[in-house]
């Protein structure tokens, strides 16, 4: 084998790109060979740092041997990457990050290697979660700014689903966005017309498949977009989105599954996405959160989101019992003192006041029940999802409550299987009533690629109470930190959020923005956008950046980006409380308060003052239907 | 199975484009000899445990390229190398001209300053000459490194670099101890080494 020249060997392209004028846009091939052996190298180490456990080992080195060939680099580099892949060589990690951010291809467009990994990790019609991370962490590597992913996953989807584009937008902002998005559809399509063998990724589960490749045909020629149409293409998208296009939603129970009497999925969003997010409620109650995608309104992980509807019934009357023992303890100055208790961690299961101990009957059936069914659905869910009915693509759950605990099993089953890798991505579990000892939690490394969130409140005395006689009473994780040393376990502390187990559902929007996950800008409660008279000028501009039904723009970037990702941690305590009291006196000083101790941007966030009562606002749940009191 | 190799030591590969960094890796590691081999790209990667003074010490080898467009790349290998290998091509003075280069960025970028060094002139075999024997050896001497001759193609003084850079090694305890605690693992037992020499004419303990 002869030495390579010094711009390495390009690859000829299968499909110029149809439109001209233009200048070619790059992909990952057409970086320098030092460059492409960079690039390899870093994936290599992140993988490796990423993913250091014995059984991922595999993944890590399919994937780097898969991008070696991917990149047209040697052969002769395998047994390299081997090792970086394998967790040798990882110290100069840094200095390769800086000789790629040095590249003048990557200096002009940081997002050339995002958007290489996405069309590498999709060739094969399967997103694994495991490259979703990866792809994730490079680009924070390099600089590049996380939200472009999503623009380039949409966008994806986009440049399949339209036959042409539409150019009835007048906004220049709107045309600025689809110009950057075209410009991106090439790229991507040109990255995957060029692997051969009719690599595709499809949107509509292969259902669209010929009409997918029509509209792909103006985009990269047709020579690229006959081998989007074949067999092969069409096989790849099926995988991808699972089975015909139906998705999850198309699941239906086939027969009782042990115990469950109820088990659906029911979108909470419209679109589709290459990663999808599935939110469990923990319990249902009269009046406004009677429904269970009620406490998502704001989530906005994805543009795919479903929530599961299970036991409907039981939940129901779990709520109700919740309620009651809340009306049974009507003194909040008991409810007050019996936080505190709680929070100094006194609590034994003797020294109950008696008040409560009276109603202790009405919750604590409903809790058994839930606690049994959440448990069966959970490990229904596991299959569920390790039989990829929501298809190949990486998931993400989130749960409150009996909903975490749905989730705690479901991790628990899909841990004891053997493809259990690379399914999904983050979960968020948010004051959930299970085992939070460290041991329980080990195995769910091998489940989770991304994050593990466990969102806990020290205060929550009801979680404290149901559990009082039970022998896991000290290590419930809804109530402290799980302690497991992982880069995945990520404990936020909610208790300046979080002042009763009901908040979890009133609450959800100021929870979500605090464990990192994306919500909608100025997204009310009842799911109707306020009035844009009513709010700031600032804010009427994220009505209509949300309107535009795209998340990722530049003014919601700088407006939401740094505060969501600044307040999980410590942030909140102090500013939260100060913050309700100038509600609505002043919104302009408002302005410069964090979003998310913000009034008037997070209504169900409650004006009353959180101290006054443990389980959060009376006053404010009933008083939703009208606008919050800070906007008055 | 690693139960008796007594340390992972890290050895790095540097010098000239051409030299034969890669084919004296690879005589020492396969014991074979391709005279056709590809420039290095980025870098190679060996592992090959060795005995030396009844010590097992695995050696985890990184063979650099010399070209210039991966140059950038370099720096990167140097963090935690206990040992260094400097070639240069006795048949070809520029190599050995440029080694004043190479201990520059060596110093630069070394993170330890007890790391062993070790200079090798390659090529031996060929006729043509241009650097003697005692030039090396000047060179060598003065900025306190190992030195041998060598040659990939015949096999001569290989496994004795290698040898004599790991019993240098072993023989600087801070050197490794480090990493072992890191890695927990337990000595139960330290041979000390005999000191050099074992490679009688060729080589020169410094």
């Amino acid at each position: 084998m002869a030495a390579r020249d010094g711009s390495g060997p390009r690859l000829p392209r299968v499909a110029e790109p149809g439109v001209e004028g233009e200048p070619r846009l790059p992909t990952g091939r057409e970086l320098t060979e030092a460059n492409r052996f960079t690039y390899a190298a870093l994936c290599g180490i992140s993988l490796s740092q990423l993913f250091p456990e014995p059984e991922q080992r595999s993944f890590c080195t399919d994937f780097v041997a898969g991008l070696v060939k991917w990149l047209d680099l040697s052969e002769a580099v395998l047994p390299t990457m081997t090792a970086f892949a394998s967790g040798l060589g990882g110290e100069g990690a840094d200095v390769f990050a800086e000789v790629l951010l040095k590249d003048p291809i990557l200096k002009d467009d940081p997002l050339v290697i995002t958007q290489d990994l996405l069309s590498f990790s999709l060739k094969d019609g399967h997103y694994d979660a495991r490259a979703r991370v990866l792809i994730c962490h490079m680009a924070s590597l390099l600089r590049a700014p996380l939200e472009e992913l999503d623009l380039l996953e949409e966008t994806f989807l986009e440049s399949l689903k339209e036959s042409k584009e539409e150019d009835s937008e007048s906004a220049e902002a709107s045309r600025k966005k689809k110009e950057n998005r075209r410009k991106w559809k090439r790229y991507l399509l040109i990255g995957l017309a060029t692997v051969g063998g009719g690599t595709v990724i499809g949107v509509t589960g292969g259902l669209a498949a010929p009409l997918v490749a029509a509209g792909a045909a103006t985009v990269i020629g047709s020579a690229g977009a006959a081998a989007l149409g074949s067999a092969a293409g069409i096989a790849i998208m099926t995988s991808l989105f699972g089975a015909a296009g139906a998705g999850l939603t198309g699941y239906k129970m086939k027969k009782r599954v042990g115990a469950i009497e109820e088990f659906t999925f029911l979108p909470l969003t419209e679109g589709r996405q290459l990663h999808i997010t599935i939110a469990i409620t923990g319990w249902l109650a009269s009046g406004k959160y009677r429904t269970f995608s009620a406490p998502w309104a704001a989530l906005a992980r994805s543009r795919e989101q479903y929530c599961l509807a299970w036991e409907a019934k039981y939940l129901m009357e779990l709520g109700n019992a919740l309620e009651t023992i809340l009306s049974g303890l009507a003194n909040m100055v008991a409810q007050e003192a019996l936080k505190y208790t709680v929070l100094s961690g006194l609590v034994a299961a003797l020294t109950w006041p008696a008040s409560l101990l009276s109603v202790a009957n009405v919750i604590d059936n409903p809790w058994g029940v839930c606690l049994h069914r959440s448990a069966e659905v959970g490990k229904h869910l596991a299959h569920i999802l390790l039989s990829r009915q929501q298809g190949r693509r990486p998931v993400t759950l989130i749960g409150f409550s009996l909903g975490a605990r749905v989730i705690y099993f479901c991790l628990q089953e899909m841990a004891q299987e053997k493809d259990c890798q690379g399914i999904i991505e983050d979960v968020v579990l948010l004051g959930a009533p299970v085992d939070g000892e460290a041991k329980h939690w080990e195995p769910f490394r091998k489940v989770v690629s991304g994050r593990i969130v466990n969102g806990y409140c020290r205060a929550d005395w009801l979680l404290s109470f149901v559990y009082r006689t039970s022998s896991v009473r000290l290590h419930v994780a809804g109530l402290q930190p799980v302690l497991l040393q992982d880069r995945r376990v990520e404990n936020v502390d909610l208790s300046s959020v979080v002042s009763g187990h009901l908040d979890y559902a009133r609450q959800m929007d100021v929870i979500l923005k605090a464990v990192g996950i994306r919500t909608k800008p100025s997204w009310d409660e009842k799911g109707l956008l306020l009035a844009p008279g009513s709010l700031p000028q600032e804010e009427s501009r994220q009505v209509a950046a949300t309107s535009s039904s795209d998340q990722t723009t530049n003014q919601d970037g700088q407006t939401q980006g740094p505060t969501s990702r600044d307040i999980p941690k410590a942030a909140i305590p102090p500013d939260l409380h100060q913050a309700q009291v100038p509600a609505g006196l002043d919104q302009s000083e408002g302005a410069s308060l964090p979003a998310a101790t913000r009034p008037a941007e997070s209504p169900p966030l409650c004006s009353h003052g959180l101290g006054a009562n443990p389980l959060g606002c009376l006053a404010c749940a009933r008083e939703t239907q009208g606008p919050c009191p800070g906007l008055d | 199975m690693d139960e008796d190799v007594l340390t992972t030591l890290k050895i790095l590969i540097i010098g000239e484009s051409g030299v034969g960094k890669s084919s004296l890796l690879l005589r020492f590691t396969d014991d074979t000899f391709d005279p056709e081999l590809a420039a290095t790209i980025g870098v190679d990667f060996k592992v090959k445990t060795i005995s030396v003074d009844g010590n097992k010490a695995k050696l985890a080898i990184w063979d650099t390229a010399g070209q210039e467009r991966f140059r950038t790349l370099t720096p990167s290998y140097y963090r935690g190398a206990q040992g260094v290998i400097l070639v240069y091509d006795v048949t070809r003075r520029d190599t050995f001209v440029k080694l004043d280069n190479w201990l520059n960025e060596l110093e630069t970028y070394c993170t330890r300053n007890d790391i062993v060094n070790m200079l090798v002139g390659n090529k031996i075999d060929k006729e043509n000459r241009e650097v003697d024997r005692n030039e090396g050896l000047k060179f060598a001497r003065k900025h306190s490194m190992l030195f041998i001759e060598a040659s990939a193609k015949t096999c001569d003084g290989v496994q004795c670099a290698f040898e004599e850079l790991v019993e240098k090694i072993i023989q600087t305890p801070g050197l490794w101890e480090s990493e072992n605690q890191n890695k927990g693992v337990k000595l139960t037992h330290r041979e000390e080494g005999q000191g050099g020499g074992a490679c009688g004419g060729y080589c020169s303990v410094l």
